[in-house]
């Protein structure tokens, strides 16, 4: 008995969180699969298999090219210029004698990153708000009448990016900046005397020295953008005219508006592959989550 | 020396701008909240001119604020309690403990991390329907009870404590439930505390699965009450940013107080909270 109970103790630590993941995550995970082979709709009892159609019909659907396209233009846009920023900022506030207060400055741009998103999407909504917001009042000050932004075809999914970008730059930030404490001063001591200007340093030591970061940001940073819903959900609902119906925004308005739930579940799965895809390549190439590996 | 200093002036121009375009939001947040109602946008500055304290005393009682603070709290607390206990008995068995399988398994869980929870919300939203558990606290504390990273994160902790405290306490006599409680776990309460501060802040944030399974008046947690709030007072941009301060004060004020754990948790891990 008690060598049997030895045996299986290792397996009654795990047994709690082996239930919940198996209830929450695994089974869903499957059963997503499963969901998206049938033709399911209001909750009703009835499921009907349609094997694949679902994904055929997915597939010529305009909808979901756009949400697609939607998605890669915010992803690329969002990734790419929260990155540059992240990076700059990091460098500014790295060089230690010429600073004051860096702690200060670094709590200031990190704060985004830890405010509700909904809840800055409100005030958003207010600055591009078409009567109130302050965009428009500083433009009717110089005499411009303002659009009404949100609902603008051109225009909305660029104010829905600089949400996407004032949250994630300050996460890269820090990133960056941990990246660049581990850079020995000597290096850019010897390019001095060597006779480089500040710009050549940054080419040739900075950005090689912290390429590592960069690949991992980098891939989370597209994992995280490809992944935006709540912001959408708030600003725009996807509109207008699908301006902003990033494929996350695509999946809840089939599912949970339209109620064509077993639809859903085939975007799902495409956005599950697709995401899948990141992560291996960000487990392939960086190692885990983790910027120490 | 004049041209050093004036690109240090250069650089600390451009660290201001950013702060002040970090900031802008909230001071607009909080500027708009403060004003009388019928002058909404002007005057357009960004520094509170008038002090209207009623407006959040207004918006308090629009909505019942304090029932979405008491959910959310509970939810929290459940969440952040569970997850300690659970990760600390899992990291347990697979930082110290050895069985067949383990690295298999320990991967398995990993495995959960890469699973985006939206692909996965219509299943979930399903199993919620079978258990019957719409507008529950079960429905919005049982699911997030485990994480992989929490299990993660004090596996690695648990792996570094050196072995001779282990064995010391194997020889006063301690089995291994004692050993976890007793040495192990104290030893890693800075884990434990960056831990439990990202999964406030988790909590704290969610909004799309809240929004789908509880999203009664009564069960509301902040900030789904905040966007059922301000479906009704869209055009009250006062009270609907008073709202707004309220939902967003308790995370921030967390952040300033423990600004040393998060900025070193992400560091050191760089993960999102």
């Amino acid at each position: 008995m008690s060598r049997f109970y030895r045996s299986i103790k290792p397996f009654l630590y795990l047994l709690p969180s082996l239930i919940i993941l198996g209830i929450f995550a695994y089974y869903p995970t499957l059963s997503v699969f499963r969901l998206s082979l049938y033709k399911w709709e209001f909750l009703s009892p009835k499921m009907e298999f349609v094997g694949f159609d679902q994904f055929v019909r997915l597939f010529g659907d305009d909808r979901f090219w756009n949400s697609l396209w939607v998605t890669t233009k915010y992803t690329l846009v969002v990734t790419a210029v929260s990155l540059l920023l992240g990076l700059v900022l990091a460098v500014l506030l790295n060089q230690k004698k010429s600073v004051p207060g860096r702690s200060f400055w670094r709590s200031v741009y990190f704060l985004p990153s830890v405010t509700p998103t909904v809840a800055i999407a409100m005030v958003w909504m207010l600055i591009f708000n078409p009567g109130f917001g302050i965009v428009n009042i500083a433009l009717r000050k110089l005499g411009i009448e303002g659009l009404n932004w949100l609902a603008d075809t051109k225009w909305a999914l660029f104010c829905v990016m600089l949400l996407g970008i004032w949250r994630r730059m300050g996460f890269n930030f820090l990133n960056y900046l941990a990246a660049l404490q581990n850079v020995s001063e000597a290096l850019y001591e010897s390019a001095d005397i060597d006779g480089a200007n500040g710009l050549e340093k940054f080419i040739y030591i900075t950005l090689p020295l912290v390429k590592p970061t960069t690949i991992m940001l980098m891939i989370l940073g597209v994992i995280d953008s490809f992944m935006v819903i709540d912001q959408i959900l708030i600003l725009t609902g996807g509109g207008p005219g699908g301006a902003t119906e990033v494929i996350g925004q695509f999946m809840y308005t089939s599912a949970f508006r339209l109620s064509k739930l077993g639809y859903g579940s085939a975007i799902s799965v495409v956005m599950f592959l697709i995401i899948m895809l990141f992560t291996l390549f960000q487990w392939r190439f960086v190692g885990f989550g983790t910027a120490e590996e | 020396m004049k041209k050093i200093s004036f690109a240090r002036i250069f650089n600390f121009a451009v660290i201001l701008l950013f702060a002040f375009i970090m900031l802008a939001p909230y001071m607009w947040m909080i500027t708009t909240s403060l004003k009388p109602r019928n002058m909404m946008g002007e005057p357009p500055y960004l520094i509170p001119t008038s002090f209207r304290f009623e407006n959040y005393k207004i918006a308090w009682e629009a909505a019942p604020f304090l029932r979405y603070y008491i959910n959310t709290l509970i939810v929290a607390l459940g969440v952040i309690a569970s997850r300690i206990i659970f990760a600390s008995l899992a990291a347990y068995s697979f930082a110290i403990m050895k069985f067949k399988g383990r690295d298999f398994l320990f991967l398995l869980f990993l495995g959960t991390m890469m699973i985006p929870f939206q692909s996965i919300i219509i299943p979930s939203y399903q199993i919620a329907r079978d258990f019957n558990w719409f507008n529950t606290f079960q429905v919005l504390i049982v699911p997030r009870m485990v994480d992989a990273f929490s299990i993660f994160l004090l596996r690695q902790n648990f792996v570094s404590i050196p072995k001779d405290y282990l064995d010391a306490a194997k020889m006063d006599g301690c089995n291994d439930w004692q050993t976890l409680w007793r040495i192990v776990f104290p030893l890693a309460q800075p884990t434990v505390l960056t831990m439990s501060l990202f999964t406030f802040l988790f909590i704290w944030n969610d909004f799309l699965w809240p929004l789908l399974v509880a999203n009664a008046e009564k069960m509301r947690v902040i900030q789904v009450g905040l966007q059922a709030f301000s479906g009704r007072y869209q055009v009250e941009w006062t009270y609907m940013m008073a709202g707004t301060v309220m939902a967003t004060i308790l995370p921030i004020l967390i952040f300033f107080i423990a600004q040393k754990q998060f900025i070193s948790g992400i560091m050191k891990s760089g993960i999102k909270g």
